[in-house]
């Protein structure tokens, strides 16, 4: 019998599913030839797949299942205004334009003040789309500088940096090119080892836009605005022209750990 | 083709009728394989079409509606799992994937060859349901979402949220550990025919 060190393992799984090019696939059949352990694991692997999984039948819907959702779904329609309502009375549209007014006046106000669209509440929000998969990520990947460059061919229009947080044992999933300000910026994801998440998000602004830090701390001589929102704690930091933020779910002090040792002082 | 964005009301609820629910059947098959029991998987897939549904405006029309409401329900079925911290009745992996070890040096060529699941018929076996069971959602996932919801290496990724790689090891190691909790039940049964 061969050493282990020298069995097919996860290339096994890999021919199994015709995911090997013809010059690895001929090796990999040459080995088999040889090899009673590996033929036998791929025969496990093949029974699995196939005779057991494969073929195993669908469970009929439930006939009330599908009654049920599109109850729900009208129930998600009713929750939205519907075209072609009663007309407005005078006296509501007198009122409507008014409203219209002050809040044309406060947009006007507003402009004169740099934009808070990465405010810890949008960003929050992002943090809580990734997590229940609604927030799709454009591309997955494991490696920093393969998504760098993704993100940079597909818009992202300044330097990026994206962290490699291996040592603290996150491990990056991918991202996506992400738009909070009027121009493109990105938004790349982790997962911890216990499961948890992590993202970072990079846009064009500066700090003087956010709204008062709930806590400052300077590190490494780099100053960190600090938020909590719910279970998560985000983190800002300006590096250059770019406001980083760094959004968690991981205790509080690891989260500002995990910023203060990333952060680039520009 | 016109986002879902761009969409009246209507058009919009006609649209997701005509893209996601037919695929209905495929999300409650796959919810039956990740949830406890068929009331569970029905609460899985109707929270899904809703959660769908509600952000309708950011699926990619022309892309895979299979793939994205797969993403939304193994986001609901893990965001629920941790949240009830289920421990059920799951097996260490280090155990099951000393079985399979276990088989592979002891089994022989005619045992091996000889495997089949033929006579359990068309139907889920309540076995390899158990049997799915035992493993924890990280390998399980993967799993149910390749071998029988058809997704691809790269679409279970996304659904899964970490790397193709990380897809790969856990898929491997999730096979091996099935084949490890089915085959005392295959032995029991008679399925090992033939001697060496």
């Amino acid at each position: 019998m061969m050493p282990p060190e020298t069995h097919l393992g996860e290339v096994l799984q890999d021919l199994l599913d015709g995911r090997l090019g013809d010059a690895e696939r001929s090796r990999a059949e040459v080995h088999l030839a040889g090899c009673t352990r590996c033929r036998r694991e791929l025969e496990a692997l093949r029974w699995v797949k196939t005779d057991v999984l494969r073929s195993t039948g669908d469970e009929p819907l439930p006939p009330a299942l599908a009654e049920r959702v599109r109850t729900g779904l009208d129930a998600v329609d009713a929750e939205s205004p519907k075209p072609g309502a009663r007309p407005v009375r005078p006296v509501v549209r007198w009122a409507v334009a008014a409203g219209i007014v002050a809040v044309a006046a406060l947009a006007f106000m507003m402009l004169r003040r740099p934009s808070s669209s990465l405010a810890p509440d949008r960003v929050a929000q992002d943090f809580t789309e990734v997590v229940e998969g609604r927030l799709p990520l454009d591309t997955t990947t494991s490696d920093p500088p393969t998504l760098e460059s993704f993100l940079n061919r597909n818009g992202v229009g300044f330097p990026l940096r994206i962290f490699d947080l291996g040592m603290m044992r996150y491990t990056l999933v991918g991202g996506r090119v992400h738009k909070l300000t009027n121009r493109a910026g990105a938004l790349f994801v982790y997962r911890g080892e216990d499961d948890g998440t992590l993202i970072c998000e990079m846009h064009l602004a500066t700090l003087a836009s956010m709204p008062p830090a709930e806590e400052t701390r300077v590190l490494n001589g780099i100053q960190f605005h600090i938020y909590r929102r719910g279970g998560t704690t985000l983190v800002y930091w300006q590096e250059g022209g770019e406001v980083c933020v760094l959004v968690g779910d991981a205790p509080y002090e690891t989260v500002i750990e995990l910023a203060a040792a990333k952060a680039v002082k520009v | 083709m016109t986002s879902p964005r761009d969409l009246d009301s209507d058009a919009k609820r006609a649209r997701f009728e005509a893209t996601a629910v037919p695929l209905m059947a495929v999300l409650y098959n796959a919810a039956r394989r990740l949830a406890d029991g068929p009331e569970d998987a029905a609460d899985l897939v109707q929270e899904t079409y809703l959660r769908a549904y509600r952000t309708f405006d950011s699926f990619q029309a022309g892309t895979n509606c299979k793939a994205w409401l797969l993403t939304i329900m193994y986001s609901v079925f893990i965001n629920e799992y941790r949240r009830r911290k289920r421990r059920g009745p799951t097996v260490s992996l280090d155990d099951l994937e000393q079985r399979f070890q276990h088989h592979l040096e002891v089994t022989s060529d005619a045992e091996a060859s000889a495997m089949t699941v033929a006579a359990w018929g068309a139907r889920l076996s309540p076995e390899v349901d158990a049997a799915l069971k035992q493993l924890t959602p990280e390998y399980r996932g993967p799993v149910v979402l390749i071998d029988l919801a058809g997704l691809s290496y790269d679409e279970a990724a996304g659904a899964l949220q970490c790397p193709v790689g990380t897809v790969r090891s856990r898929l491997y190691r999730g096979r091996r550990a099935l084949f490890a909790a089915l085959q005392e039940y295959a032995a029991e049964t008679g399925f090992f025919r033939g001697e060496g």
